[in-house]
């Protein structure tokens, strides 16, 4: 193979990974394709030759572009999240890790759900100068606390927000039908405690997923899948 | 061994590998600096660790980033430039945490495996 075709592949094979690694920082991508350049090119001249066989296995062992860009994303993402202090960027690192396996996920689903919740306080604060009557912190005769909005209706109440009835039940969305009335307990301190609930919210959700991914993180999801891979061809190659 | 055996034995290596990779890594650079390609043949030498080529640049990058491990590019006259890694002050005192748990923790091991496979058997799979 000549010289030109050992690098016509090469190319081909990192403008793959450089594709897949999409969203990934550029000065942070082109180091990480120049390395695997560094790489590919060592191997061959280890090799001794650069015959058309010896270049198949030496991308091979690198590794398929698209699961070597995948593990390196969720890291990447992971790690600038640890340091964000950013909501958004926290929820979408969090999304990308929930694809990858089941920690990823429940660490979304707690972020989705602290924010959700912050949410919820700001957009009452928000109403309440518009809906006076229906947006408040409501109580049920069951004893059910509700921030959010309420149907206005006496019998069939329907409210929608954040709802606790302690000391276990918690839910982020719809409460059913109560059994009479609600009432209202905030009155004109609505406004100021529902903003420092959503900061609270924020903070404690912040600093909960930064930590979760901390301890959770990359650390504990990478490089499974590449090393099986080895592991079955040095085990294939041992028969 | 059936498959479900195989299945297992091979997940269990794979966790215990895997859990293995910073420590091999760390400790391939503790005399040296190396290039990529230098770590690799360390670790196939040494440890058996089976490492998949790509994996070990995700590894180093993630080292990188926890200031465990410097680079720098050099030019080493063979037409590409090589990235060269060595083990910071931080490396260093975390592989030799590393390294004196690794050392009590297998000895506890050995110590509990040893009436499983036998005097002579274990003799034989330690070397």
């Amino acid at each position: 193979m000549s010289a030109d075709n050992v690098t016509a592949r090469t190319d081909e094979y990192l403008a793959s990974l450089r594709k897949a690694l999409g969203d990934v920082p550029i000065a942070e991508r082109d180091e990480m394709v120049e390395e695997i350049r560094s790489h590919i090119f060592e191997r061959i001249e280890a090799e001794g030759q650069a015959t058309e066989r010896v270049i198949n296995q030496v991308l091979r062992a690198v590794g398929d572009p698209n699961e070597l860009a995948s593990q390196y994303k969720v890291e990447a993402l992971l790690r600038g999240a640890a340091k964000s202090r950013s909501p958004w960027v926290l929820l979408r690192s969090t999304l990308r890790w929930a694809m990858t396996g089941i920690v990823g996920f429940i660490a979304f689903a707690i972020t989705l759900t602290g924010y959700g919740c912050a949410a919820v306080c700001y957009l009452c604060a928000l109403l309440k100068p518009i809906l006076p009557a229906r947006i408040g912190l409501w109580l049920s005769p069951e004893h059910t606390l509700t921030l959010g909005y309420w149907n206005g209706r006496l019998s069939g109440t329907e409210v929608y927000g954040i709802s606790v009835r302690p000391p276990f039940s918690f839910v982020l969305g719809t409460l059913s039908a109560t059994n009479g009335p609600v009432r209202e307990i905030y009155g004109p301190w609505f406004f100021p405690a529902s903003f420092l609930c959503g900061l609270l919210f924020i903070m404690v959700t912040t600093y909960f997923t930064k930590w979760f991914i901390r301890k959770f993180g990359w650390r504990k999801s990478s490089h499974s899948l590449l090393l099986r891979e080895s592991l079955s061809a040095s085990s294939g190659s041992e028969r | 061994m059936s498959k479900s055996a195989g299945d297992y034995s091979d997940r269990w290596e794979a966790q215990i590998r895997k859990g293995c990779l910073e420590l091999a890594v760390l400790a391939s650079l503790w005399k040296n600096r190396l290039y990529g390609l230098e770590i690799l043949r360390a670790l196939e030498g040494n440890s058996g660790l089976g490492l998949a080529e790509g994996t070990l640049y995700l590894i180093l990058s993630r080292l990188k980033a926890e200031k465990l491990v410097q680079s720098e590019w050099v030019d080493a006259g063979s037409g590409h430039p090589r990235k060269y890694y060595w083990l910071t002050e931080a490396g260093k005192q975390r592989l030799h945490y590393m390294a004196q748990f690794w050392i009590q923790f297998s000895a506890t091991l050995d110590a509990l495996l040893e009436p499983v496979l036998g005097r002579k058997e274990h003799a034989y799979v330690r070397r």
